[in-house]
C-alpha cells in the first residue's frame, strides 16, 4: 500500500487558531475554577446540592474540560482518523456558543436563576449540537472503523444524552414536571457527562495516543473493543439505576468496572511492547490519570453499595468521588493530552514549512521538561491533600491542597506559554550541510 | 542535468536535515527511507514513518520535498508514503538508536 504525498493540499487538520482559541479559554476556565477553590474551599467542604457547587462544577465541566477536549477533537479525530474535518466555519460558530452558554450558565447557576441557565443551557446545547453534527459529518468519511472511532463514535452519542438531560433538569427545575427524585436526575446527568463523554473519550484516544508516542500498537483489538463495548452497557444501566433509585445500580457500575479492566490490561500489553523506553512527561500524565481511574472506581463501587447510609462521612466521599473524577482522573488526563496537542499545534504553524530548509527544534525543545515535573507532583499532591482534606470536611486544609492545585495549573500555563511564544518568535537556525559523504542507512 | 553517483550521496546527506520532530532524530537514522529512485531531474523517495495516522505526515513529506528541491539540478520530487513493509525499529542506525533510546526489545 503507497500514498503519493502532495505537500500542501492534503492538509486535514483545521487551522491552528480554531484548537487554540478553545484550549486556551480552557486554560482560563481551569485557572478561574482553581483559584474560586481556593476562595471558597467550602464549595468542597460541604455536601455538593447547592448552587455554588453546581456554578463552580459548570465552569470545570464546561469551561475547562469541554472547551479542552473539543478543540483538541477539533484536531486529532482528522488526523487520527484520516479524515477531513467536515467544517471549519461551524467549529467557529460552535466556538461562540459554547461560550456564551458556559459563561451564562456560570453566572447564572451562581444567582440560581434557572430560566435564565435553561436559555444560556439552549445556547450552548446548539454550540455542541453544530460539534456533534460536524464530527459526524466527519467520521462518515473515515477510510476504515476502528475501536478508536468507534469510542468516539459512542462518546458523542453520551454527550448528546448528557446535554439533553441537563436540559430536561433545568426546565424540570423551572416546571416541577419531572417525576424523578432531583439529586438523583443530577447524578444521572454527571454520570452521562463524566463517564460517557470524558471516560470514554480517555479509553478511545488512550487507543491512540498511548501507542503512537510509546511506539507500540494496540495488542488485542477483541479486548480493546470489548472495553468500548462493557463501558457503553454498563453506563446505559448506570444511569437508568441511578435515575430511578434502583439498587440494580451496584451491579451496572460492575460493568463498567469490568470494561476499564479491560482497558487498563489492554494499555499494560501495549506499554509493555513498546519500542520507546522512555516515557516523557505527557504521556506519564495520561497514564496516571488511567491509573486514578482505580480508585475511582472503587470508591464509585463503594458508594453504589445498596442500603449504603447517607452519613456526613459517606455524603463527603461522594465530594470526593466527584473531584477525584473530574480534576483527578479527566483533568490530568487532558493535561498530558495538552502536553501534546499544544506544541503539535505551535510546531506545526510556525515550522513545518521550514523542516528541511533549516534547523527546527523539536516538540520537547518548545517546553520546560522541568516544569513538567514540577507541575506533575504539584498535582499529584494537591490531588492528595484535597482528596483528604474534603473527606475529613477540613476547609482549611481543603484550600491549602487547592492552593498547591492552583500552583500546579499556573506552573503547566506557564509551560504552555513558553511554547506559544514560538508562534511569534520562531527559532530557525542554518542548516550546516556537510561536505563530505555519508553512509546511506 | 543528470545527476551523478555523488549526488545520490548528497541526496541522503539532505535527507539527513529532515528530523522527526517528536524522536528528534533525522529520517535517514530512523531507519524511514525505504529508497531513492533518480529519474532524470526527478527524485522519488519512498519511506515510511514510525506509525500510520502520524500527526507529522504532511510536515515530514514537505521538508523532504523541500531538502530535495534545495539541490542542484532537482526539479521534482516523489514522496511515497507506503506502510509495507512497517517500520522497525531494527532499521535504525546505531546512532539513531540512542539517540531516541528506541529499541527492539525492552
Amino acid at each position: 500500500m503507497s500514498a503519493k504525498a502532495s505537500v500542501g493540499t492534503d492538509v486535514r487538520a483545521p487551522s491552528v487558531a480554531l484548537p487554540l482559541r478553545f484550549i486556551l479559554t480552557g486554560i482560563g476556565a481551569l485557572l478561574t475554577g482553581c483559584a474560586w477553590l481556593v476562595l471558597r474551599p467550602d464549595l468542597l467542604a460541604t455536601y455538593h446540592y447547592n448552587q455554588y457547587v453546581i456554578a463552580a462544577t459548570h465552569l470545570f465541566v464546561l469551561g475547562w474540560i469541554c472547551s479542552a477536549i473539543m478543540g483538541s477533537m477539533y484536531q486529532l479525530v482528522p488526523v487520527a482518523l484520516e479524515a477531513r474535518l467536515h467544517s471549519e466555519k461551524l467549529a467557529r460558530w460552535h466556538f461562540a456558543l459554547h461560550v456564551t452558554g458556559f459563561v451564562g450558565m456560570v453566572v447564572m447557576f451562581q444567582n440560581w436563576n434557572l430560566k435564565y441557565v435553561g436559555s444560556f443551557g439552549s445556547i450552548l446545547a446548539l454550540g455542541v449540537g453544530l460539534f456533534i453534527y460536524n464530527l459526524v459529518r466527519t467520521l462518515a468519511r473515515i477510510p476504515r472503523w476502528n475501536v478508536v472511532a468507534f469510542g468516539i463514535a459512542s462518546s458523542l452519542a453520551w454527550l448528546a444524552l448528557a446535554i439533553f438531560a441537563g436540559l430536561y433538569l433545568a426546565a424540570a427545575k423551572c416546571w416541577s414536571f419531572s417525576p424523578f427524585e432531583p439529586l438523583a436526575q443530577m447524578h444521572a446527568h454527571a454520570h452521562l457527562g463524566g463517564l460517557g463523554f470524558f471516560v470514554m473519550l480517555i479509553v478511545a484516544v488512550g487507543y491512540k495516543l498511548v501507542p503512537m508516542f510509546a511506539l507500540s500498537e494496540v495488542q488485542s483489538a477483541r479486548r480493546a473493543g470489548w472495553s468500548i463495548v462493557l463501558l457503553n452497557a454498563g453506563l446505559a444501566g448506570v444511569f437508568a439505576t441511578i435515575l430511578f433509585s434502583s439498587q440494580w445500580k451496584i451491579v451496572f457500575g460492575c460493568v463498567v468496572v469490568v470494561g476499564l479492566a479491560f482497558y487498563w490490561l489492554e494499555i499494560l500489553a501495549i506499554l509493555r511492547a513498546r519500542k520507546r523506553r522512555n516515557l516523557d512527561w505527557g504521556l506519564k500524565y495520561f497514564l496516571t490519570a488511567v491509573a486514578l481511574l482505580v480508585p475511582v472506581s472503587a470508591l464509585g463501587a463503594v458508594l453504589a453499595w445498596p442500603q449504603l447510609p447517607l452519613t456526613p462521612l459517606t455524603a463527603q466521599m461522594e465530594n470526593v468521588y466527584g473531584f477525584l473524577a473530574f480534576i483527578g482522573v479527566v483533568t490530568f488526563a487532558i493535561l498530558g493530552m495538552l502536553y501534546k496537542v499544544v506544541p503539535f499545534l505551535v510546531w506545526y504553524a510556525s515550522y513545518s514549512k521550514a523542516i528541511g530548509r533549516g534547523k527546527v527544534p523539536s516538540l520537547a525543545g518548545l517546553y520546560s521538561p522541568t516544569l513538567q515535573a514540577t507541575g506533575y507532583w504539584l498535582f499529584i499532591s494537591g490531588l492528595l491533600l484535597t482528596s483528604v482534606a474534603t473527606a475529613l470536611a477540613h476547609e482549611s486544609c481543603v484550600r491549602a491542597g487547592c492552593v498547591v492545585l492552583l500552583a500546579s495549573v499556573i506552573v503547566f500555563a506557564v509551560n504552555i506559554g513558553k511554547v506559544l511564544i514560538h508562534l511569534v518568535r520562531p527559532r530557525i537556525e542554518p542548516l550546516v550541510l556537510k561536505p563530505t559523504l555519508q553512509g546511506v542507512a | 542535468m543528470n545527476i551523478t553517483k555523488i549526488d545520490e550521496a548528497a541526496i541522503w546527506e539532505a535527507l539527513r536535515q529532515v528530523v522527526d520532530p517528536e524522536l528528534d532524530c533525522n529520517i535517514v537514522d530512523l531507519g524511514l527511507v525505504y529508497g531513492i529512485a533518480i529519474n532524470g531531474v526527478t527524485i522519488s523517495v519512498t519511506m515510511t514513518l514510525t506509525t500510520p495516522g502520524c500527526p507529522m505526515h504532511e510536515s515530514i513529506a514537505w521538508g523532504v520535498q523541500s531538502a530535495l528541491l534545495n539541490l542542484e539540478g532537482v526539479e521534482d520530487v516523489e514522496v511515497n508514503i507506503v506502510w509495507s513493509p512497517p517500520w522497525t525499529p531494527s532499521r535504525m542506525s546505531e546512532y539513531g538508536r540512542s539517540h531516541t533510546g528506541v529499541s527492539d526489545s525492552r
